[in-house]
């Protein structure tokens, strides 16, 4: 494997003992190659010494740590149950041990105000991340915030928010050398997400648990998120997959193109997307493209296509015509 | 040899809407064998998405089934009809192929608009009619006051009603023998030379055009020469067959049957419903009664959402034609909306439905221009100009006398709702005309109404206001000038030739600015800010200002989001298909429906 990501958030929720095992289930089944990279997510209220080693010595070189805020009411307001203190407290434990780490942070959590996300850069920048991954708040139909929006009992933060903190976060984040290469992730020059890269190229990936999502041979699919429903398949000898797709080649192309355009680095080089997809986007969509260039949401170099600044804003506005 | 048609019957089943016809036609097809248990499905005839989606008929259907009584061997050839008022004329089509109905009603809500409007329909068709009570397993059910009612309204002898579960299927025997006891068998010359009716047709890709037809004279047979007698056009039969309730080939059809003909007609203009088909050299002298033409009291614009489709859009009409004489079609221009074709429409369930389907069977996408009638202006020239598109009026300067269509509306509607109605007739700029009692309860109410202000809502209103009990009728009575003025929309400082509306003085300055504020909330934001605006003339009445989109991007987008994400991109692209690109601004599908004034502030 060239990358490994264990994710969903709780990996070091497991003991010592249950995490060793996992590692080396995983180091059986899907060996890294020299020089690949390893990723674990890692909560900072539950990442302990013990842990950290087993994590080190089991093959693991990068950690994804969720810090979300520093603000306590705003991780009261995620639901995130860590307190501030706990993401340097978590970072002692990793820089020694792990060449590679980032952490996550969310902008835009109801009842925050542009002050607030400044602190929490301010306090991010301190702790001289390489890497970086922050998110504008997502209301996802059927979370708890979704629910309590749709209730009336959260205000979404104004949309003039918003954008001022976006803003603030890709310029301080720049002059602080972490510079953008896609939508929501930051990252000193070499110490980009490799594996994250992967899905933003569209490329094919493995996925293995309760879950999880593969794309393989042109197939996306997703295993049962049933627990119950996935140990039986599982212990029965079967497949826990549940639902897949596959799109036909235009389709694919066409997905392929909303996902290098969030690579606000790369962006989409059109003799990559050719070789890839088989398809020359401007056949593709001429009439989009011309459209958001005009609009000054894109830029092209005549090679590669690239979302402007204010097109990063608009993306989907302008992902949305290539489809 | 063709089945003697001593016993065959053919019916229509009526009715006021939702009172069960299509539950009805599934049990005459369980009952006799039609249909088996294992294909049994709910409304079954209700095949078209459509129908299925809203759970109601808009396509007549026509079915032939067997039945044996007492060891002969019957053929029924039964039409399920739907009881909405807008497709009343697939009613009047139906009957006109048939020598009987069953005049069913729902014996928990009684005898309703369409109940009365359908049966005189099929009285005036010298058809025999067997009025059967429907839904008997219901709680509410009250069949001896309904009998009663039928007896008031349309003299029906109680002891000929028959009552029936079309759930159930209890009581569905007994209409199976009334059927075959009270309806006349068809009555045509079987050696005469062929006329068959043509009640129905739709275009099928490999085929061209399927006429659907009933027999009255003589007989129909694969390989046999036939002529279309208005247009004049010969083919030769290559099929033939009858619907059970699928399409099952047979060989010939004779006097009294029902089925459907092809014959290699590819131009669709060739056929027209109502016309009668003959044999040809030899030819009947005369063509069968044929079908009034309806009367259209809706029209609007429909333009092809993308360019280029101009074409498409008209073999889309053309096509769907074929299966819905009743809606018309004439090519139209729009500076906002390109070209386009001018429509019109029964009503508005009508027009939604046309749109629709034009939609689905042509894989077209479709944006509508809120419906609107023709004015005629006199010009300080002295010309007399007609004016479907409210743009094409000229300056307030220009207009001598500024006219509208005027209709004489009557209501029929039970006496207690005389008052609601007048107060809406008079809120609409109405002229009383005069009252006449039919009984004491029911009376027919006289009005002199502008077309403009009765076409688009008053039937709903006159529905909501009678309990369902008021009908409404109309005739044109010309033109009449009255204090009116062009409302024309400006966004992002453009004209907007499909967002004009011709509105009267008085009530200018508010249609202005409520209409403002509805596009406000029907465009949607852009990269920039958005000023719309209502005018007359130069003189600005109304302002509103749509702020500028500037943050709209998904945060997160990896491994297992990719399927979910593309899918909400393609939403947003969805709702884009339908928008028309107007200088810089895009405007939506909705904004052009919102001009439609609904009343509401
Ligand atoms: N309880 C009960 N419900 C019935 C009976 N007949 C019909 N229904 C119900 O009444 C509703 C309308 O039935 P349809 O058969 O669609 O009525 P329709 O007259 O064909 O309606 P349109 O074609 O739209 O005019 C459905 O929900 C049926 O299930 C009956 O005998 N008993
Ligand atoms: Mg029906």
């Amino acid at each position: 494997m060239d990358t490994i990501f264990v994710g969903g958030g709780t990996p070091t929720r497991l003991t010592p003992a249950q995490l060793e095992r996992l590692l080396s289930v995983i180091r059986i089944h899907f060996p890294l190659a020299a020089g690949g990279e390893w990723t674990v997510e890692a909560n900072p209220g539950t990442l302990d010494a013990d842990k950290s080693d087993v994590l080190a010595a089991g093959g693991v070189n990068r950690v994804s740590l969720g810090a979300q805020s520093f603000q306590p009411r705003l991780l009261a307001a995620l639901e995130r149950n860590h307190n501030p203190e706990d993401v340097p407290r978590a970072l002692d434990l990793i820089r020694p041990r792990f060449p590679f780490w980032s952490f996550d942070l969310i902008f835009g959590v109801p009842g925050s105000t542009p002050a607030d996300w400044s602190e929490d850069l301010r306090i991010a920048l301190s702790l001289d991340p390489s890497h970086l991954s922050c998110y504008g708040l997502v209301y996802e139909k059927g979370t708890a915030l979704w629910k309590q929006r749709e209730a009336g009992l959260v205000t979404p933060v104004e949309e003039d928010f918003e954008v001022e903190m976006y803003t603030e976060t890709i310029d301080v984040l720049a002059n602080a050398g972490l510079s953008m290469y896609e939508i929501s992730n930051f990252a000193r020059p070499g110490h980009e997400s490799r594996h994250n890269l992967v899905y933003w190229a569209n490329d094919a990936y493995f996925g293995v648990g309760l879950g999880a999502a593969r794309y393989l041979e042109g197939v996306r699919s997703i295993n049962t998120r049933d627990l119950q429903a996935y140990l039986k398949r599982v212990e029965a000898g079967g497949d826990p997959t549940g639902p897949s797709e596959t799109l036909g080649p235009e389709e694919r192309a066409r997905e392929t193109a909303t996902l290098m355009l969030r690579r606000t680095q790369a962006g989409l080089d059109r003799a990559e997307f050719e070789l890839k997809t088989g398809f020359a986007i401007d056949e593709l969509s001429r009439a989009a493209i011309a459209k958001h260039v005009r609009g000054g949401l894109l830029e092209d170099d005549g090679l590669r296509l690239r979302l402007t600044r204010q097109g990063v804003f608009l993306a989907d506005t302008v992902l949305c015509d290539l489809l | 040899m063709a089945f003697d048609p001593k016993f065959i019957r053919n019916f229509s089943i009526v009715a006021h809407i939702d009172h069960g016809k299509s539950t009805l036609a599934d049990q005459l097809l369980l009952q006799s064998g039609a249909i088996s248990q294992r294909e049994f499905r709910e409304q079954l005839l209700d095949d078209m998405d459509l129908e299925r989606e809203r759970g109601i008929t808009i396509k007549a259907r026509a079915v032939a089934i067997n039945y044996t009584l007492e060891g002969q061997l019957y053929e029924l050839n039964l039409i399920d009809t739907p009881g909405h008022v807008d497709f009343n004329y697939e009613v009047s089509r139906s009957l006109a192929a048939c020598e009987g109905a069953i005049l069913l009603v729902d014996c928990t809500q009684g005898v309703q608009a369409q109940t009365v409007a359908n049966a005189y329909l099929a009285i005036n068709g010298n058809l025999s009619i067997v009025p059967v009570l429907n839904k008997i397993d219901m709680q509410a059910a009250r069949p001896d006051d309904v009998k009663e009612e039928l007896f008031n309204t349309l003299g029906v002898n109680p002891d000929e009603v028959l009552a029936c579960s079309a759930k159930t299927g209890e009581g569905v025997g007994e209409i199976f023998k009334a059927i075959i006891a009270r309806v006349p068998h068809p009555a045509g010359n079987p050696s005469a030379p062929l006329r068959a009716l043509i009640f129905d047709s739709k275009f099928d890709d490999y085929q061209g055009v399927v006429t659907y037809v009933r027999v009255v004279d003589g007989h129909l047979k694969v390989g046999q020469k036939i002529r279309l007698m208005a247009g004049g056009t010969t083919y030769e039969v290559t099929g033939l067959g009858r619907f059970r309730p699928h399409e099952v080939a047979c060989e010939e059809l004779g006097v009294g049957q029902v089925g459907y003909v092809t014959a290699n007609i590819k131009q669709l203009a060739d056929v027209r419903i109502g016309d009668t088909m003959t044999e040809h050299p030899r030819g009947a002298e005369s063509p069968l009664p044929g079908y009034q033409e309806p009367v259209q009291v809706v029209y609007c614009g429909l333009f092809p959402a993308t360019h280029n489709q101009f074409e498409d859009l008209r073999t889309a009409l053309q096509k769907l034609a074929l299966n819905d004489c009743s809606f018309t079609f004439e090519p139209e221009t729009s500076d906002a909306l390109g070209f386009g074709f001018r429509c019109g429409f029964l009503g508005m369930l009508h027009m939604e439905i046309v749109q629709q389907r034009l939609e689905r069977e042509s894989n077209l996408f479709l944006v509508q221009t809120a419906p609107n009638v023709t004015y005629e202006i006199l010009t300080k020239r002295n010309e007399v100009l007609h004016i479907a598109n409210p743009t094409r009026i000229p300056d307030a300067g220009d207009i001598e006398e500024f006219r509208e269509p005027m209709a004489r509306v009557n209501f029929i509607l039970p006496s207690d709702c005389i008052g609601a109605i007048m107060q809406l007739c008079e809120d609409r700029r109405g002229t009383y005309i005069k009252t006449e009692y039919m009984t004491p309860t029911r009376a027919i109410l006289s009005y002199e109404l502008p077309l403009a202000e009765m076409i688009y809502d008053l039937y709903d209103k006159l529905k909501s206001a009678t309990r369902g009990y008021g009908t409404m009728d109309y005739e044109l009575i010309g033109y009449r000038a009255d204090e009116l003025c062009r409302l024309d929309i400006l966004v992002a400082g453009e004209k907007v030739d499909a967002l004009s509306i011709v509105v009267h003085k008085a009530h200018a300055d508010r249609r202005g600015r409520r209409l403002v504020k509805k596009l406000r909330a029907e465009i949607g934001r852009h990269q920039f800010e958005v000023a719309i605006q209502a005018a007359i003339g130069s003189r600005v009445v109304a302002r509103e200002t749509i702020s500028a989109l500037r943050k709209n991007v998904t945060a997160k987008c990896y491994g297992g989001d990719v399927s979910r994400k593309r899918k909400l991109l393609e939403k947003q692209k969805e709702g884009k298909k339908r928008m028309k690109q107007v200088g810089n601004v895009e405007i939506s599908q909705e904004a052009f429906l919102s001009v439609l004034d609904d009343g509401d502030e």
